[in-house]
């Protein structure tokens, strides 16, 4: 899944590898210094837990894409609505599991075109149009859910935690939606419209495209995934809670530019979300094996997230091209 | 006045001591609440007991009024302007929760000089005027490693710590060090931070079993033994004893698990209610009661045969909690 199609991005640049590295030797690192061999089980882990940065993270490019100033802060808020939405719908039954489901969407939707509306009609910028609009979904959240864990049905909490081998099934149905999500962004006007309107909104606009329905579906699909993610998030947990998503505020926009995609917009990389989201979790669980001191890991946990987007920053392509390129053109091959 | 009060408290209040102590009437007396956060579901039950509480304190003419000041950052700046405010209202009593040890001496030591009688609890402060209604973290944590230790006979232990730099944090884990080194046949096999919160306990401990030897408790600091268990179950891994910390999710999981198979732990950590002690603490130092400076909380503990009870008196989404009485409080001075 190699998603190398912006208009911007010349041939060959490819920042996203960086983050696959980098996810590559944490894991190695924590195998080695690992007790026990459990090299396969790490695997299992660190695919779920990424399955939720990457799918709050691929939300987020959405939306930082459409360009300078776009970025959506009521995913935290958003998770926290449509779990608890998603999970009382369910009630527990495993019949409602898909109506629950299609709830929490809904709910999200709704929250990315309230997003859009706050923005659009208002005229706020969309840090402040977010940030205030993730007050009130979380308002709504509290009042809704008043703290109240509804348990998962069964039938759910058994898939977000079945196996193929050591491979989640989870992670390979949000894989294969971020490959569906990659066609949309990439392959489809919808999705180029949304790339061409980050590098330039006044070409795009002199280029014939919808700009403000472009904006406001992409503020609602990020939405959407979010919500959906919500609801993974929920049952691989053991249920909804109030600040279950707060965590997936930083890490959503970290998981991106790690990632290798344009801050700035207008240069996207989903298949680089997923590298960083590996590499974020295994970050950490390589500097809990390795049992460092607290004030020590979070020392190392800044120097080499740093050290990561350095090397994927757009000015060091060049060098990810040098090291990577036989691999590169393997990659580049299927299509 | 309350000098001379106190004065008559010692005199006359010898032989009544015991049922009834020194206490002038404080019915004419107000007292607030100054809180420092009010963000997270322990801060919001801190808030509802001491509300209620306070509220049939006045009705039942004990006091005058209470009412509750929150802050809505959690800056040291802003609660001393509020405190300043409060004194100006005439205030008789401020119980505050702090938001800096020491940043808000001044402003409590000029309170106090001018007669107003100031209670810390939770987050306690410094100055030497204040009571302090504090918890002993270490004591917690130490108690963790007891009940292990007299569950198994040695073991691995996984160490699940809050935040990294917080003083509550770094007590309990002082606590923890120090009961390991009483129970020297205990190894800690891994350290995680689970920032007290269910998810991010659940993927820290996730990610570090994989590499783990078989492990046979878990030290917690609450907040995080639910998330744990999670983990354990999701790795196909036996649940070890798990210490679990009041909250409704984990005492929920702790009964499930003991009605299917017999799983026995404790859980402990502080009632939200403690702001209901600070509460009468203030009241008896107004009437004249004269309790130590330094209070240590009694933590709230949870027995293998109490979870079921303490579960159904626990609101779903909230912690384990009690509400102290005012003999609670004169337990203190005795």
């Amino acid at each position: 899944m190699n998603t190398r199609f912006s208009i911007k991005s010349t041939v060959g640049s490819a920042p996203w590898i960086w983050s696959y590295a980098a996810a590559a030797v944490m894991a190695l690192v924590t195998i080695t210094f690992s007790r026990a061999s459990g090299g396969l089980d790490l695997l299992t882990a660190s695919m779920s837990f990424a399955t939720f940065f990457a799918l709050t993270g691929v939300a987020q490019l959405f939306v930082i894409t459409l360009g300078p100033g776009n970025i959506d802060l009521s995913i935290p808020a958003n998770i926290n609505l449509s779990a608890a939405v998603a999970m009382q719908v369910m009630g527990g039954s495993d019949t409602m599991v898909l109506i629950g489901l299609l709830a929490a969407m809904a709910v999200g939707s709704l929250v990315g075109l309230g997003n859009y509306l706050l923005i659009a009609l208002l005229k706020i910028p969309p840090i402040i149009a977010t940030l205030a609009s993730s007050f009130v979904v979380q308002s709504i959240a509290i009042a809704y859910a008043g703290g109240y864990r509804v348990q998962p049905p069964p039938g759910l909490k058994e898939f977000v935690r079945a196996k193929i081998g050591p491979v989640p099934l989870m992670a390979l149905a949000a894989i294969l939606i971020t490959m569906c999500l990659a066609v949309l962004l990439h392959k489809t006007p919808f999705g180029r419209g949304i790339t061409a309107l980050g590098q330039n909104p006044t070409a795009a606009r002199l280029a014939n495209i919808a700009v403000e329905r472009t904006r406001a579906l992409t503020y609602a699909l990020a939405a959407t995934i979010a919500a959906f993610c919500g609801v993974l998030l929920a049952a691989f947990s053991g249920g909804s809670s109030l600040e279950m998503g707060n965590e997936y505020l930083l890490s959503s926009i970290a998981v991106v530019v790690i990632g290798g995609t344009a801050i700035t917009g207008g240069r996207s990389f989903l298949s680089g979300v997923w590298g960083a989201s590996f590499f974020l979790f295994l970050l950490i669980t390589m500097l809990n094996a390795l049992g460092a001191s607290p004030g020590l890991r979070l020392m190392m946990m800044g120097i080499i997230i740093c050290l990561v987007v350095f090397l994927a920053s757009f000015r060091n392509a060049g060098i990810g091209q040098a090291v990577f390129a036989p691999l590169l053109k393997a990659s580049r091959r299927p299509r | 006045m309350i000098r001379h009060l106190q004065l008559f408290g010692t005199v006359a209040g010898m032989a009544l001591l015991a049922s009834q102590p020194a206490n002038a009437d404080t019915s004419d007396m107000r007292i607030a609440f100054s809180n420092n956060f009010a963000g997270n579901t322990f801060r919001q039950a801190m808030i509802r007991s001491f509300e209620e509480v306070a509220a049939q304190a006045v009705a039942d003419g004990v006091i005058a009024e209470a009412r509750v000041f929150n802050t809505s950052e959690n800056s040291a700046t802003e609660q001393a302007q509020q405190i300043q405010n409060l004194v100006l209202q005439g205030y008789n009593a401020i119980v505050l929760n702090a938001s800096s040890a020491t940043a808000l001496n001044d402003v409590i030591q000029t309170a106090c000089d001018q007669g107003v009688v100031v209670v810390s609890f939770d987050n306690t402060v410094t100055a030497d005027c204040a009571w302090k209604v504090g918890v002993d973290f270490n004591a917690m944590g130490q108690l963790e490693v007891d009940y292990i230790a007299g569950r198994l006979d040695g073991g691995n232990v996984l160490e699940i710590r809050g935040a990294a730099g917080d003083p509550a944090d770094t007590a309990i884990h002082s606590g923890i060090a120090d009961g390991l080194a009483r129970h020297t046949n205990f190894e800690v096999v891994g350290t995680v931070f689970g920032q007290w919160t269910q998810t991010v306990s659940q993927r820290e401990v996730a990610g570090i079993l994989p590499g783990l030897p078989q492990v046979d408790a878990v030290v917690t600091q609450g907040g995080d033994g639910f998330g744990a268990a999670q983990a354990f179950e999701a790795a196909g891994r036996d649940v070890p004893i798990i210490i679990m910390g009041n909250r409704y999710d984990e005492l929920k999981y702790w009964a499930d698990a003991k009605a299917a198979s017999g799983y026995e732990t404790m859980s402990v950590s502080i009632a939200p209610g403690v702001s209901t002690l600070a509460f009468w603490v203030a009241q008896q130092a107004l009437g004249g009661n004269d309790l130590p400076k330094d209070i240590t909380v009694p933590f709230l503990t949870v027995a293998q045969d109490e979870v079921e009870e303490v579960l159904a008196s626990t609101e779903p989404g909230a912690v384990a909690n009690i509400l102290y009485t005012v003999e609670d409080a004169q337990a203190f001075g005795q």
